[in-house]
């Protein structure tokens, strides 16, 4: 049990790594390894072992799971990961939101703050004429 | 039933309409009463006004211990949210001294929609040049397209809640980012909605100091739901935002 556990922190660490939006330090909880199924009879030597939650900075939670045979890393499986940051590019464009808003029919407007001068020719004046 | 259902005045800059649909009893002067709050509000607050309480601090006229409650309380909203920015948002900038104007609109249009709620008014929304508490509802907010002013980028179903817009377009670079006195960049306009005007103005304001980090900070915040438009025309919805 005892050598497994610098094994999962590393991996653990590492993933956490790969999802940083930008390498920042974080705090991480230490990993505990625990054996999933009770212990193997003799002559059997696969284990599985699922270390807790690990807080990946402000990003979210990491949890992985291990399978060691014969004392080896055989598989290694991501059971929770964080949700990444949506790079800007992947966002859609303001063109195809704002065609499908045109036709609305609406009750007020919310906007930067509008002085009375911008009032007269705005969408929010013409809502209050309508209604008066 | 009502009267006069739909009022507008101008206060503190900006237009104010009060829009009522539906009311459980005759709300009489209670509309009269919202507009003389905002305008007490004006008088008091106003850093454009040398006999405010702001303006009267800022000579150090006035000691900590003099200050209102009112004024105690806008304070505290602002202190709040500096920490929560990490000191995007900041109501004194040097070479200005404090101007709580940030928090001090939504909170007090916040104050004025509660009275109408007081008074029996059930179904009907404020707009403060462009900042909205919906009572009641669905109402239908469109979020105005930040180049174009006569036209919509997105439309929200709301109820019961508050939302407001924080943007470059119609007053230059008066956002600032506290972090480093220069103008916020990143964002055309960001979006939110929260339960009340005093969180959603308050969020959308420090949101746009952030700039590009913005949009996911205020998503992150307890309650709120983000539509923001990035510098480089891409839209940014959080997962729960009402859409209409």
């Amino acid at each position: 049990m005892k050598k497994t556990i610098p094994v999962l922190l590393l991996t653990a660490g590492g993933f956490i790594w790969l999802w940083q939006y930008e390498p920042t330090p974080h705090t991480e909880t230490a990993v505990v390894a625990q054996a999933e199924a009770p212990a193997p009879a003799a002559g059997s030597a696969t284990r599985t072992l699922t270390g807790t939650e690990v807080a990946a900075g402000r990003h979210g939670i990491v949890q992985v799971q291990v399978v060691l045979t014969d004392g080896s890393i055989t598989e290694v499986q991501v059971l929770r990961a964080p949700a990444t940051k949506p790079t800007e590019e992947a966002l859609p464009t303001l063109r195809e939101e704002a065609l499908s808003a045109q036709s609305a029919d609406i009750d007020t407007v919310s906007g930067a703050t509008m002085t009375s001068e911008a009032y007269a020719e705005s969408l929010q004046a013409a809502l209050d004429a309508k209604g008066a | 039933m009502l009267g006069n259902p739909r009022r507008v005045e101008h206060i503190m800059g900006f237009p104010i309409s009060v829009d009522i649909r539906a009311t459980t009893s005759p709300l009489g002067s209670a509309v009269d009463h919202a507009f003389d709050w905002l305008r007490e509000v004006d008088a008091r607050f106003s850093p454009f006004r040398a006999d405010s309480e702001v303006s009267r601090l800022n000579r150090a006229e006035l000691t900590p211990a003099e200050l209102s409650d009112d004024f105690i309380e806008v304070l505290a909203v602002c202190r709040r949210y500096e920490e929560r920015s990490g000191g995007a948002f900041s109501v004194r900038l040097p070479g200005r001294g404090l101007d709580p104007c940030a928090v001090v609109k939504g909170w007090a249009v916040q104050r004025a929609a509660e009275a109408l709620m007081d008074a029996g008014a059930r179904r009907f929304c404020v707009n403060a040049g462009g900042d909205v508490v919906a009572a009641g509802g669905p109402w239908r907010v469109g979020i105005r397209h930040p180049d174009r002013i006569d036209q919509l980028c997105a439309v929200l179903a709301v109820e019961d809640a508050a939302v407001a817009t924080s943007g470059r377009y119609e007053r230059g670079d008066h956002i600032l980012d506290g972090r480093t006195g220069e103008p916020a960049t990143g964002l055309k306009s960001i979006t939110v909605v929260a339960d009340t005007l005093t969180i959603a103005d308050t969020t959308a304001t420090a949101a746009f100091a952030l700039g590009a980090d913005g949009p996911e900070w205020a998503a992150a915040q307890p309650g709120c739901e983000v539509f923001a438009v990035t510098e480089n025309d891409r839209v940014f919805r959080s997962a729960g935002l009402p859409t209409g």
